[in-house]
């Protein structure tokens, strides 16, 4: 049921419970909230109730990015409250649906202020300008008999209290000295009494006023109490736990198209972070919140120019207030680094998709080893400051050209313990040290790789030779310089649509499922990301990316509809 | 060696092995099939205590009842730096007694009401139980929410936990098996994370860690 209460901001804690790395636990009208402050100050306000088997959040863990269910380790991310690992299925990126349910927050007059359909502005304090926020008093008395009971407060000689409008009570004695008491509504008997007094005050004197209000307000809680249990029991409150929040409405609208740019976002900075590199960093134009990403995801940018080209989030965990990216001057660029780097300023506001993950980063292994070549750099750097955040152990090995090329120092020296860096090698030079580096396979070790091609194909080929499996070598390349070959025709039967289309010379198979009206998600259609993978059921696949591993591509599970076809008459796709 | 009759789910015999691990005292556990055995009234548990209690330690054949007692005891013996249990200071011995006597109100309220709802102690009065612990968390919510306004992050003065610490602790934290919830009591909740995060901290059935602590700058700055 909802109230006009529902649509009141309304206190329910202090400022100072909420330190860093603590999950406070609070109710408004019925409903639980876990309440925590990440380490970036931003306080958020959440639904109690992990999503997979409904345990209080309240018992998890804040790491200061993200908050951790104590049951099976289902990670939430700051801000936004999206899924960002789930321990039980380490390899693969968890769905964007999973999403909890948060409520507004908004910190002011040492209280932290909540409304489950909040509007307008917290209510003016005037004449509360310089205050002490008073220690809370829960009580077990409903909310409008504890407002009746507060006007008798008295702190004071000569004190008289009015109820205001918003329902909190102001008592002013004869000296002037003046408390505003805040009634918040736990439950149907259930409700806390915060308060701010309109003074100031420092040590010793600052204790001791807060002292005497706990007391005073100790003792008017004994007599309401007393009078309180003498009433009728009231029913507890319900309040429903919605299926989804609003986040979770804004999921892309299916489009014929596919390549959606649901989000404007406004470039706050733009920097040069390195010789030939710039980094962009990308806030959204209302809110401070962006769609939850996970390590190793990436966004399509469309670019003034129609352009659309593919960037990895350099994100650390919980960062979900900006996104940044790297950007790298392409010598044969085709319009889109030239774009960047020359026409995009700061204050620009860009279309860009939501992130999508198709290079997921396991948390589960013992020891990750990262390699990356040039801008490779960027996924990588987000998968290694979330291992760092959460204390796992990685190596990070970044090779470049010389010093200048080194992008995001910062952000790497979050992690210089584990970062070693290559410079000016050759390329036999560069196989030489990845033989070091990747000379020890093992169980639960994985290596993650991400540069230009041929230092990619060398990466591989060295952890093969070296023994490494191929569901322990994760990579992605920036783009496919396969030649590709679109010279058959074939036919398509798409099992759960229960259709049969035929593919043209000339027309990839992405082209022939749009134009019958086949929605099918894509990014950038050259067979470098996996977003447009698709299940293979029957049919021999002639692969034409650079996406799935040698074992995949030889099992024949899976396509890439935007460049591979069949070798085959006929596939049989899993859609 | 320090023999422990121990019971995996009992708040009381958790303090002992809490405050071993602190002090890295080794010791062996003799399992007393508490629930459903009742083992800790067979005839043969009662001649090691007629209370038909538990804990009770073994140690090289000085044979102890009480959780409280035992606490002061293995501080006394085997803390050479004296912090657990300050016998040297008379002002905080007071106040370490005093709140030794408050965890022995916790174990008759928050413990009983466990025990009601959890191991079928069905002739308990459970809402006397309950409310008796709600009003002992109240007094210490306060007065933890003032120790921590004057820098102190302990219930007793000083910068070190000591056994009050210890003896207040798993009956608080297992509040909730016996429905009482620690929502109204942030002050206590604080202090059960700062609690878990003392080195040598180990959990029990029920307990379950703190992450990791802020880093001290970044908890001033803000």
């Amino acid at each position: 049921m909802t109230t006009e209460l529902h649509s009141q901001w309304i206190p329910i804690a202090s400022s100072s419970d909420l330190p860093l790395r603590h999950v406070y636990q609070a109710k408004l009208l019925g409903r639980e909230f876990a309440v925590w402050r990440a380490d970036d100050g931003y306080v958020n306000i959440w639904e109690n109730r992990c999503l997979h088997r409904g345990v209080r959040l309240s018992i998890g863990i804040n790491d200061g990015r993200e908050l951790k269910c104590q049951y099976h380790g289902w990670r939430y991310a700051n801000r936004t409250a999206g899924c960002t690992y789930i321990p039980a299925h380490p390899a693969d990126a968890p769905a964007r649906t999973i999403c909890n349910n948060t409520y507004p927050a908004q910190e002011a007059h040492g209280l932290v202020w909540c409304g489950e359909q909040a509007v307008g502005e917290i209510p003016a304090l005037d004449g509360f300008e310089t205050a002490t926020t008073l220690r809370p008093i829960p009580i077990n008395a409903p909310r409008d008999f504890v407002i009746e009971a507060l006007t008798c407060y008295s702190m004071a000689d000569g004190c008289a209290g009015l109820v205001n409008e918003d329902g909190s009570v102001t008592v002013t004695a004869g000296d002037g000295s003046a408390v505003r008491l805040f009634v918040q509504p736990c439950d149907s008997n259930h409700s806390v009494i915060r308060g701010v007094v309109n003074r100031a005050a420092q040590g010793a004197d600052h204790i001791a006023l807060l002292r005497t209000h706990s007391q005073a307000l100790s003792a008017l809680r004994r007599k309401i109490e007393a009078q309180a249990a003498q009433l009728e029991a009231l029913e507890p409150m319900s309040a429903p736990i919605g299926r989804v929040a609003e986040d979770l409405v804004d999921i892309p609208a299916a489009s014929t198209d596919g390549r959606n740019a649901d989000l404007r976002v406004q470039v706050a900075a733009k920097e040069r972070t390195a010789e030939g590199i710039v980094s962009l960093r990308l806030e959204p134009l209302t809110g401070s919140r962006l769609p939850t990403f996970q390590p190793g995801a990436h966004i399509d940018v469309h670019l003034q120019n129609g352009l659309v080209r593919q960037y990895s989030l350099t994100n650390g965990p919980g960062e979900t207030d900006h996104y940044t990216i790297g950007v790298k001057r392409e010598p044969d660029s085709r319009g889109g680094s030239t774009a960047i780097h020359d026409s995009v300023q700061k204050g620009d506001v860009l279309a860009i998709s939501v992130p999508r993950n198709n290079f997921p980063l396991r948390r589960d292994a013992v020891n990750t080893i990262f390699v990356a070549g040039g801008i490779g750099v960027t996924p990588l750097l987000s998968m290694a400051r979330t291992l760092n955040s959460q204390n796992l152990g990685f190596e990070f090995h970044y090779f470049v050209q010389s010093d200048e090329h080194v992008a995001f120092k910062q952000a790497i020296g979050e992690f210089e313990q584990a970062a070693s860096l290559h410079k000016g090698l050759s390329p036999d030079e560069t196989v030489a040290v990845l033989r070091k580096v990747l000379a020890e396979p093992g169980h639960a070790r994985h290596i993650y790789i991400c540069g230009p091609g041929p230092m990619l194909e060398a990466a591989r080929q060295v952890a093969s030779n070296c023994g490494w499996s191929d569901e322990a070598v994760h990579f992605e390349y920036f783009k496919n310089t396969v030649e590709l070959d679109d010279s058959n025709s074939f036919e398509i039967d798409l099992a759960r649509s229960a259709v049969t289309l035929t593919v043209p010379a000339g027309q990839t198979i992405l082209e022939v499922l749009r134009e019958n009206g086949i929605n099918m998600g894509s990014s950038c259609e050259q067979g470098a990301c996996g977003t447009c993978r698709c299940g293979v059921i029957e049919g021999d696949v002639l692969h034409q990316d650079v996406y799935l591993s040698d074992s995949e591509k030889a099992e024949g599970k899976s396509i890439m509809t935007c460049v591979s076809r069949a070798k085959s008459d006929r596939l049989i796709l899993d859609i | 060696m320090i023999t422990l009759y121990d019971y995996e789910l009992s708040g009381n015999c958790y303090k002992l092995r809490l405050l071993m691990s602190f002090l890295g005292v080794e010791f062996e556990t003799e399992k007393i099939d508490f629930y459903p055995g009742l083992q800790h009234k067979s005839e043969e548990f009662l001649k090691l205590n007629p209370l038909g209690q538990l804990p009770v330690i073994d140690d090289d054949g000085l044979v102890l009842r009480d959780a409280q007692a035992i606490l002061v005891y293995l501080a006394s013996k085997y803390d050479s730096s004296g912090q657990w249990y300050p016998t040297g200071d008379p002002a905080l011995l007071g106040q370490v007694s005093q709140w030794l006597a408050f965890a022995d109100g916790i174990t008759g309220t928050a413990s009983a009401a466990r025990l009601h709802d959890s191991l079928l102690y069905r002739h308990l009065d459970i809402d006397s139980a309950r409310a008796g612990a709600h009003n002992l968390f109240r007094i210490l919510d306060e007065h933890l929410y003032f120790a921590e306004l004057d820098g102190q992050d302990w219930i007793c003065p000083g910068d070190h936990p000591t056994v009050a610490d210890i003896a207040c602790f798993p009956y608080i934290m297992l509040s909730e098996d016996g429905g009482i919830p620690r929502m109204d009591y942030p002050a206590i909740r604080r202090w059960c994370d700062r609690f878990k995060r003392i080195s040598g901290f180990v959990v029990m059935s029920g307990v379950f860690p703190a992450g990791p602590a802020p880093a001290k700058e970044a908890e001033q700055a803000a």
